[in-house]
């Protein structure tokens, strides 16, 4: 206890001295303080200021909005409780070592997290709606896949894989020694799963539940695919606005939707961050768990098959709208769905990619040297830098978008109309994924090399450029290939930022999708995604390459 | 080449004093030692001094100038880290060329002196491999060329050899002893090894608690310890309650034992009053061993509980008079007593401390 406030108390001091007067510094403090001021705190207190108290008084009056309330809350109840179950057996099966095809299902269920967010819900319209490949012209049964009920399997689907990534990481961090001594203190497996397995996976499971929860609440893309006539509040926002015009009721619905995600978003920072951080470290055993016995390995590769199957679906139902020419009816192929594509949104496809880099490029420096700014934390202005950084990871893309519609269509700053309102908008609202990474990889690089470069005469920004950026190439990759995937694959923001002349692909793939041309969205969406999945592809190419002969840690 | 003065330096993190009014003078040219336990202040007072942390209170001196204003860079100082906080993306040849890019040394010099910096530490034919390649030595090495190179006043040390395995320490500490006396350097070193302190220092302070306990020289520190935590932090020592019986004599339990009372300057005055209370301070190479009684004085019959041989010494706790003494025989051979023998305290070995 003794050894670590002191490490604490010596690295504030010399935040002093090393930080303190750099001119260089100090501009950045300004330049990035004034960013996240403009960017993220003005447009939240626009949207939560912009209707009056009688409009949030009347609330309690508005049937509809009520029912929204109610349904997303239940929404998230059910979504949530499903994904993180289905996540979290999905993760214990494939966490084990002698799990047959446990790498073939990991890959699977990483997928989604590079898809665009309506994709699910478009996809399963194809296979399981009233013409859907499965449900009509394999079993020749008439179902009505829109409302609640396949809102609760799409979400289930689309959101799984953020708990399944977050409960796996806790569990590949559990010590197999630990199994082996409950299995040598005479558990079997349902005893070890019981007592040890999840007892330790708890933090996890908290961790990821909260976050689904928050997915789950502003999810707007399967929302406005596939709930039909469901009111939920990520959509109503967007129908006040599309159908009636009603800044005023966008802005008070938006708001009613930060409540809770800013709460579980605070709950999730404060109390369960914390523990997941302790439960994770300290790896280092190279032990193999023990053996998985037939009666838990057999179950469980048969519900990874399910789940894998249901992931696989989606692709293949997207792939295979692309090329048949009437879906349901004609299943011959064709490819008049990828002219029509091209040739209407062909543009949009390369403004999406040009909107992405430009903000992913954005939200990767940006988070980079507010990180680096904020790694001492020895004044309040950085502590209150750091709550800005991540404070867009509270807020639903629906808040994001009226938020700019609201700051950015008036003076001091007008950017209603141009590209720059959507790639800014995108940049702000993903700056909290870069700056986490970028903090977690600072605070692997031990701080006297820090301290040695100011010792040899480096001034602060040249420690920035000399030592952090470099150091932190990988990370940096990360963060911009995580922010352009997010970028290009958004919808909830994009909804309300795009004009006729600054369309983006997804925003084109929802009119089509909503007009009935399937088969132009299914070759559009595959289009994207082969954007998507080149993209990490040559991230993947590029960090290998680029980290040769870099030492690891 | 430059001295360093240190006048009444105090820092404070938060509740704890880390350095508490330190008072420090290293000679130009001299090999000086911040020795004591880990969380003493011996690291805090270096980084004083190189720079990374104001002192709260007290005024630093490099040559004549005072540098508690001064960046880092400015105090003709260059630093080698603990953990040697080598960048881990530059070459051997980048990092130590790169305290000389920022002075913006040109290229033929620069080549020059990275060169001569490398070779004066014995490295050559690694300018081209990364760090992470190096062994713990050799990565040792080039962060001292890597402080060498910006030809600092003065060298500081922290702890630089606590990462090499125990022969490669010796070996090391020797090199470097050697390299600062060629060179003439200024050097304040830190460290928590008693032993290190010894074998290399000209002068040692050690710290406990953010105070400085002694300065001495390593000699001085070892046979007259100012006080109970330097006798017991360096080296080995055994410490026997005592009360003065009269002139020039003590009364440990029921035994009478000569001391040189009047000859411990400090305490001349009331070196002979009965009744005062003092601590004696015996190394256990100090006290000899007989299996007979020898003619001398200040001779305790005693009792081997337990022997350990060491190799260059027999070391053995003997229960006499009341208590368990250690005492160690040099250059034992093949002998290792057991049994009955007498333990004979020469009054030219022993020291003396006061009660506080």
């Amino acid at each position: 206890m003794a050894e670590g406030s002191w490490e604490v108390t010596q690295s504030r001091g010399q935040a002093v001295a090393l930080r303190v007067g750099d001119p260089g510094l100090l501009a950045a403090f300004v330049a990035v303080g004034a960013l996240l001021l403009g960017f993220v705190l003005y447009p939240t207190l626009r949207v939560i200021s912009y209707p009056a108290l009688v409009d949030y008084l009347a609330v309690p009056h508005n049937a509809r909005w009520i029912a929204a309330m109610r349904n997303s809350l239940m929404m998230m109840l059910l979504s949530t409780g499903s994904a993180t179950v289905v996540g979290f057996l999905y993760a214990y099966a494939t966490t084990r070592e002698d799990l047959p095809g446990r790498r073939v299902f990991q890959t699977l269920s990483l997928l989604p997290l590079f898809s665009p967010a309506f994709m699910v819900a478009f996809a399963y319209i194809l296979m399981f709606g009233r013409q859907g490949l499965i449900t009509k012209t394999l079993l020749g049964l008439d179902v009505n896949i829109f409302g609640w009920h396949g809102l609760w399997l799409v979400q289930t689907v689309a959101f799984f894989p953020y708990a399944a990534l977050i409960i796996g990481q806790v569990l590949e961090a559990i010590n197999p020694t630990l199994e082996h001594a409950a299995r040598g203190l005479g558990a079997d497996e349902w005893t070890l799963f019981r007592t040890v397995t999840v007892p330790l996976a708890r933090p996890g499971l908290a961790a990821a539940m909260l976050l689904v929860a928050i997915s789950v609440l502003a999810d707007f893309g399967n929302a406005v695919v596939i709930a039909g006539n469901l009111p939920l509040l990520a959509t109503e926002a967007w129908y006040r606005i599309e159908g009636l015009a009603d800044l005023t009721g966008a802005a008070v619905v938006v708001s009613l939707l930060l409540l809770p995600t800013a709460g579980l978003f605070i709950l999730e920072r404060v109390w369960v961050s914390r523990r997941l951080y302790t439960a994770i470290t300290g790896r280092g055993s190279r032990l193999v768990r023990p053996a998985t016995p037939w009666y838990f390995r057999w179950p469980l590769v048969a519900f990874c098959t399910v789940v894998a199957v249901l992931i696989l679906l989606v692709y293949a139902a997207v792939l295979a709208g692309a090329f048949a020419r009437t879906w349901g009816y004609n299943w011959t192929l064709t490819l008049d769905h990828w002219r029509l594509a091209l040739v209407q949104a062909g543009g949009q496809l390369v403004n999406s990619v040009k909107v992405g880099v430009a903000s992913a490029l954005l939200t990767s420096i940006v988070a980079l040297v507010a990180a680096f700014l904020t790694s001492r934390r020895r004044y309040r202005v950085e502590r209150a830098l750091d709550v800005l950084a991540v404070l867009p990871a509270a807020m639903p893309g629906v808040f994001i978008g009226i938020g700019f519609l609201l700051a950015f269509n008036q003076p001091p700053l007008v950017l209603g109309g141009t590209a720059w309102i959507l790639i800014l908008a995108l940049t702000f609202w993903h700056i909290p994924f870069g700056y986490q990474a970028a903090t977690a990889g600072l605070k692997q690089i031990d701080r006297s090399i820090e301290e040695a470069a100011a010792d040899l005469g480096a001034s602060g920004l040249r420690v920035l450029t000399d030592v952090y950026l470099p150091l932190l190439r990988g990370a940096f990759a990360a963060s911009f290939v995580t922010a352009f995937i997010r970028a290009v694959t958004n919808l909830s923001i994009v909804v309300f930022l795009v004009t006729p002349r600054n369309l983006v692909a997804t925003y084109s793939i929802l009119s089509m999708i909503s007009g009935g041309f399937w088969g132009a969205a299914a070759a559009l969406t595959t289009a994207l995604l082969g954007v998507t999945f080149l993209a990490v592809a040559s991230a993947r190419l590029a960090i290998s390459r680029g980290l040769r002969g870099l030492p690891v840690g | 080449m430059a001295e360093v003065r240190l006048v009444d330096v105090s820092k404070r993190f938060g509740g704890l004093a880390a350095v508490d009014r330190v008072s420090l003078h290293v000679p130009e040219g001299s090999f000086y030692t911040l020795l004591g336990p880990s969380g003493c202040g011996k690291t805090t007072t270096l980084r004083i001094v190189a720079g990374f942390y104001p002192p709260d209170r007290g005024d630093v001196f490099i040559g004549t100038t005072r540098v508690n204003d001064l960046p880092p860079y400015l105090r003709q100082t260059a630093m080698v880290f603990q953990e040697y906080a080598l960048f881990p993306h530059m070459t051997v040849f980048e990092n130590v060329a790169y305290g000389l890019r920022m002075r913006h040394v040109g290229s033929p010099d620069l080549a020059r002196r990275v060169a001569a910096a490398l070779s004066l530490v014995g490295l050559i034919g690694v300018e081209r491999t990364f760090p992470s390649r190096l062994s713990g030595g050799q990565q040792q090495r080039v962060a001292l060329a890597r402080a060498l190179v910006v030809e600092p006043e003065v060298l500081l040390l922290d702890e630089p050899l606590s990462n090499l395995d125990a022969k490669l320490r010796v070996r090391v500490r020797t090199e470097i002893r050697q390299l600062q006396r060629q060179l003439g350097k200024t050097v304040l070193y830190v460290t928590h090894d008693q032993e290190e302190a010894l074998a290399i220092s000209d002068r040692i302070a050690v710290m406990d608690r953010g105070r400085v306990q002694q300065i001495g020289t390593p000699v001085e520190i070892y046979h007259h310890p100012a006080n109970r935590f330097v006798a017991d932090f360096v080296g080995l020592a055994n410490f026997v309650e005592a009360e003065v019986a009269g002139p020039d004599t003590l009364r440990v339990g029921k035994v009478i034992l000569r001391a040189p009372l009047d000859g411990t300057r400090q305490h001349a005055a009331q070196g002979g009053v009965a009744g005062g209370r003092v601590t004696l301070v015996l190394r256990p190479e100090a006290i000899r061993l007989h299996r007979l009684a020898p003619q001398a004085d200040n001779v305790l019959p005693g009792q081997i509980r337990t022997a350990s041989f060491l190799g260059t010494l027999a070391r053995y706790w003997v229960e006499a008079a009341g208590l368990t003494w250690i005492v160690d025989v040099p250059s034992p051979g093949e002998t290792v007593y057991g049994g009955e023998v007498f333990l004979e305290i020469p009054r030219d070995r022993m020291h003396i401390l006061r009660e506080s």
